[in-house]
């Protein structure tokens, strides 16, 4: 025990002697680390976020087709839904999209109904009266705006109209909820200029999730002017668009890890004279080929491990305290999808295990395996110089 | 008095089948006694450093013996080659091969740090050598930083901290002046009256002549040409 610690002892004392090395190796290691770590946090992120917000969602949105385009749907079409085995509650829905030109940004707005996911409130009560609203965080952040305050919005027709803020809720996911306001549906359904009788779309409870698919088609034959899609279709479009963008993004993850491959193997069949030499000298003065190991395996853990955490550590903030200026670029499709405010920091263990384990043993194996092969040969040549 | 090395027949080919096979050693047999001091004396080439690395267990012959203490190593596994040059030597070498930019107290204490003697032994040791080896102010430096015949100095330090039974310097005279040389000599001169075995190769006849030398070892084209005393 004396005898590796004192091994260990003696390898952090090189590692610090040859500091302006292993201080640029530990930069370029963990910077690598950092580029493979943030795109993995930033693609299981916005994933787990798009699954969440999903999952709260609906079983089934059943809208209206009019020339293969969104159409408003009757509402009464609810009546005949509700009919259907197997189905719970059936809502008519009113919402859209707001563009505030003042402050440039969008809005998504929505009229309150029940089946609405929980929404936690920091502040304030829900809207309950005609011209009122609630909003989410982003929303009362962008707008600077406190309860009571009257919140102004324009309509297509150019007409403007206020509603007083009532409260202000949590954004769970940060996604839809964020930027999301309320009002009453009636409210809502005048400022879009929504006909009587008419909704965005309708959304459908199914209580087994397996009847699914069955609820839909036969809200296809019901009513064959209408497309119903099912939570297990959107989900799918998210996959697809995922496993895509994955696609590329793991072209970017592979050559970044052959680019650090290169540079460790680059280490490996460069372990310099300098080193070779001091192996010979300990090998020749009693050390065993096992203390070379632990001496090599312990600088070779102490770098590699260094830059992981340091590298994990520059992702995190890099991606959720920052969210991930550097990627952004290249993730151009994604911002329309998400427009990224603030990502909610899920971390996936499996993939940073992963990640640890491609980067950290072809390191090892680059420092120590060279240093085994010089030292497993007779230390003759160091009685000759 | 005691064997403690013995060479049968020993021979070392290097690349050995080659076109450019070399016989650095051809059939050498000799035997040193515990508390002997002897030179292995020849021109450039002879062979004396290998001899010298066979002894020490740094290599191993292509033919023949070589017993440490009674027990053939010839054939030993690289392990015990290890531990036995640990134990059993202290390495004077003909480059001095010491670490350059670490101090001259972590390079004395190299050989115990694969051991499991503790920190507090291994400084209260290297400080009684430097003491006597008058080098204790420069212990905190780095050898790279020291004078020849300081390195010198730090290289018979690391040699003796493990308290070696056999003391095997390669040309250890080569760069110092007379003085120091005498100073060297004068050391292993005190160690083997303390029952160390010293074998020295040289072609330093101010060595071989010297009072501590038993035995002269005359080789020549890697054989043993002749012995003699002083
Ligand atoms: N690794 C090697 N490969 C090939 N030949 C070698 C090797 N090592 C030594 N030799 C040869 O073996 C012979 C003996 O070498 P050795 O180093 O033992 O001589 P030496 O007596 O110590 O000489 P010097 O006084 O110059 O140190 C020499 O001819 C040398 O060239
Ligand atoms: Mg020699």
């Amino acid at each position: 025990m004396t005898r590796l610690l004192k091994i260990l002892e003696y390898g952090l004392s090189s590692l610090a002697r040859r500091k302006f090395k292993n201080f640029s190796i530990i930069a370029i290691y963990s910077f690598t680390i950092a580029a493979l770590a943030s795109i993995l946090l930033l693609t299981h992120s916005l994933k787990e976020i798009a699954v969440n917000v999903l999952a709260d969602g609906p079983d089934i949105v059943v809208q209206r087709l009019t020339g293969g385009r969104h159409d408003l749907i009757p509402a009464n079409y609810t009546q005949g839904i509700e009919q259907l085995a197997g189905v719970g509650r059936v809502t008519p829905r009113i919402w859209g999209y707001y563009y505030d030109s003042l402050y440039q940004t969008n809005y998504t707005m929505l009229g309150v109904q029940q089946d609405m996911p929980q929404l936690e409130m920091v502040e304030g009560r829900m809207v309950v009266a005609d011209g009122e609203c609630t909003v989410g965080q982003g929303v009362a952040t962008a707008q600077n705006a406190e309860i009571g305050n009257e919140l102004l919005l324009i309509n297509s027709a150019g007409i403007g109209s206020t509603c007083e803020i009532t409260g202000m809720f949590k954004a769970r996911s940060n996604l839809w909820t964020n930027d999301l306001i309320l009002f009453t549906k009636d409210d809502l359904q005048r400022f879009f200029a929504t006909p009587a009788g008419l909704a965005t779309d309708i959304t459908v409870e199914v209580f087994n999730p397996k009847e699914i698919p069955v609820v839909a088609q036969k809200i296809r034959q019901l009513f064959p002017d209408t497309r119903p899609v099912t939570i297990n279709e959107i989900l799918h479009t998210y996959e697809s668009v995922f496993n895509w963008r994955s696609g590329m993004m793991l072209t970017i993850f592979a050559s970044s890890l052959i680019a650090f491959s290169i540079l460790a193997w680059d280490k490996a069949t460069g372990i310099s004279g300098e080193e070779k030499q001091e192996i010979g000298i300990l090998k020749a003065i009693g050390w065993d080929t096992g203390d070379i190991l632990a001496l090599k395996f312990s600088e070779g853990s102490v770098i590699s491990v260094t830059a992981f955490l340091l590298g994990i550590f520059f992702a995190y903030i890099h991606v959720f305290l920052l969210g991930a200026p550097l990627l952004v670029p290249v993730l151009k499709g994604w911002s329309v999808l998400f427009p990224p405010l603030h990502l909610v920091p899920y971390v996936n263990m499996y993939q940073i295990f992963t990640l640890g384990f491609l980067t950290i043993v072809p390191y090892m194996a680059s420092t120590v395996i060279p240093s085994w092969k010089s030292a497993i040969t007779d230390p003759e040549s160091i009685m000759r110089g | 008095m005691p064997l403690i090395i013995k060479t049968e027949h020993v021979s070392k080919y290097y690349n050995r089948h080659k076109p450019d096979e070399v016989r650095a050693l051809d059939d050498v047999s000799l035997t040193i006694a515990q508390g002997e001091a002897l030179v292995l004396n020849g021109a450039s080439g002879s062979g004396k450093t290998t001899l010298l690395s066979l002894i020490g267990c740094m290599a191993r012959p292509t033919s023949g013996s070589v017993s440490i203490q009674d027990k053939e190593v010839s054939k030993l596994p690289e392990r015990f080659l290890t531990d036995i040059r640990r134990q059993t030597f202290g390495f004077i070498f003909q480059q001095l091969n010491l670490i350059r930019n670490i101090s001259v107290m972590e390079n004395i204490q190299l050989p115990l740090y694969p051991s499991a003697i503790p920190m507090r032994e291994m400084n209260r040791r290297a400080i009684e050598i430097l003491t006597r080896l008058n080098i204790l102010n420069k212990a905190r430096m780095k050898v790279s930083a020291l004078s020849g015949g300081e390195q010198q100095r730090v290289a018979i330090a690391r040699a003796l901290i493990n308290q070696p039974q056999i003391i095997i310097a390669d040309e250890p005279t080569a760069h110092l002046d007379s003085s120091l040389a005498a100073e060297l000599l004068e050391i292993l001169s005190e160690l083997n009256r303390g029952g160390k075995t010293v074998v020295i190769a040289t072609h330093d006849p101010y060595v071989s002549r010297h009072r501590l030398i038993d035995r002269i070892i005359r080789m020549r084209d890697g054989r043993i040409i002749g012995g003699s005393e002083p």
